[in-house]
């Protein structure tokens, strides 16, 4: 049994169970054998200070949910896809509009920004001023500009 | 009243052309969100714009007289649909359908959208709403023909 934080009822009457970030992998493989063997969903939270990532947990046999939160300082968060393989691309969605960082993540790309886009744009101090514009090359590669003519 | 004889007509060669052009304006795929279900609405049984000519919806652009933008055009995909509308032959025509192609919409303040798709390609026929109605893009398309016709002066 690991260690948890805190365990409250949601609005939804789904448990929130709160973990700590070095907790986190040893406490997932624990959900995974009580036979939680879909990942629902990933999302993050900015909390200006530091991030929360949330996931939600399903257990296709029992119809049940379990919501598991962490909380990180420095953006990085240990990786699930070694438990479940469908984290890849959700973990790549929060990389990209939130900017956490999954450590171990096999390809920590973004998902649907193009590379070179500057900022993560979901950040409390993400700045909306400086428009940034995408278009493409002969190659049909993206890239993205702060040129008002370039792109749209 | 049939009376077996053959009838003569006389017009212009712009004329029978422009008529010709307005009453097949075959529509080109592209649904980009949720505006897409109600241009999908156009087509079926209730609202068939095959009796306007529009006959069917064609998956090529090559293929295709009118592009519908239908939905939220985001920043990547506005090379996209440029580039889709260059590959149309002559004559083609866009109807922008939804507040969101038109000016950005509920989204005009955020990161990822393009603030009217008339900064893409050129518009001919703006059709309001969120989503507007089948029968106010069925009005679209007559309102193109019209202006296709040259009977409109908007």
């Amino acid at each position: 049994m690991v260690d948890i934080i805190s365990e409250s009822i949601g609005k939804d009457n789904r448990k929130i169970i709160l973990v700590s970030l070095e907790n986190l992998i040893p406490f997932m493989k624990e959900m995974r054998s009580k036979g939680f063997d879909h990942l629902s969903l990933v999302t993050a939270v900015d909390r200006k200070d530091s991030i929360d990532v949330v996931y939600h947990l399903h257990s296709m046999e029992r119809n049940e949910y379990v919501v598991v939160k962490v909380n990180t300082k420095n953006s990085v968060v240990p990786s699930v896809t070694g438990i479940w393989p469908s984290a890849n691309w959700d973990e790549r969605e929060q990389y990209d509009l939130v900017g956490v960082k999954f450590d171990g993540h096999p390809n920590l790309k973004r998902l649907f920004l193009p590379e070179s886009w500057v900022g993560h744009p979901l950040r409390k101090d993400y700045d909306l001023s400086k428009v940034q514009y995408i278009n493409m090359d002969e190659d049909g590669e993206d890239y993205v500009t702060f040129d008002a003519g370039d792109g749209w | 009243m049939k009376t077996g004889e053959t009838g003569v007509l006389t017009t212009t060669l712009e004329n029978a052309l422009t008529w010709g052009r307005s009453n097949s304006l075959w529509p080109l795929t592209l649904g980009l969100a949720c505006c897409a279900i109600e241009m999908m609405a156009i087509q079926a049984s209730k609202l068939d714009i095959s009796r306007f000519g529009s006959e069917i919806f064609r998956n090529s652009p090559r293929q295709s007289d009118l592009m519908i933008v239908s939905g939220t055009v985001t920043k990547k995909m506005a090379p996209r649909i440029r580039r889709v509308y260059d590959e149309m032959p002559y004559p083609k025509y866009v109807i922008a359908m939804g507040v969101c192609v038109i000016q950005g919409g509920p989204y005009a303040r955020g990161y990822s959208v393009v603030l009217g798709v008339d900064r893409v390609v050129p518009v001919d026929v703006y059709v309001p709403g969120c989503p507007p109605t089948p029968e106010a893009l069925t009005y679209g398309i007559i309102t193109l023909q019209k202006k296709i016709r040259g009977e409109t002066d908007r």
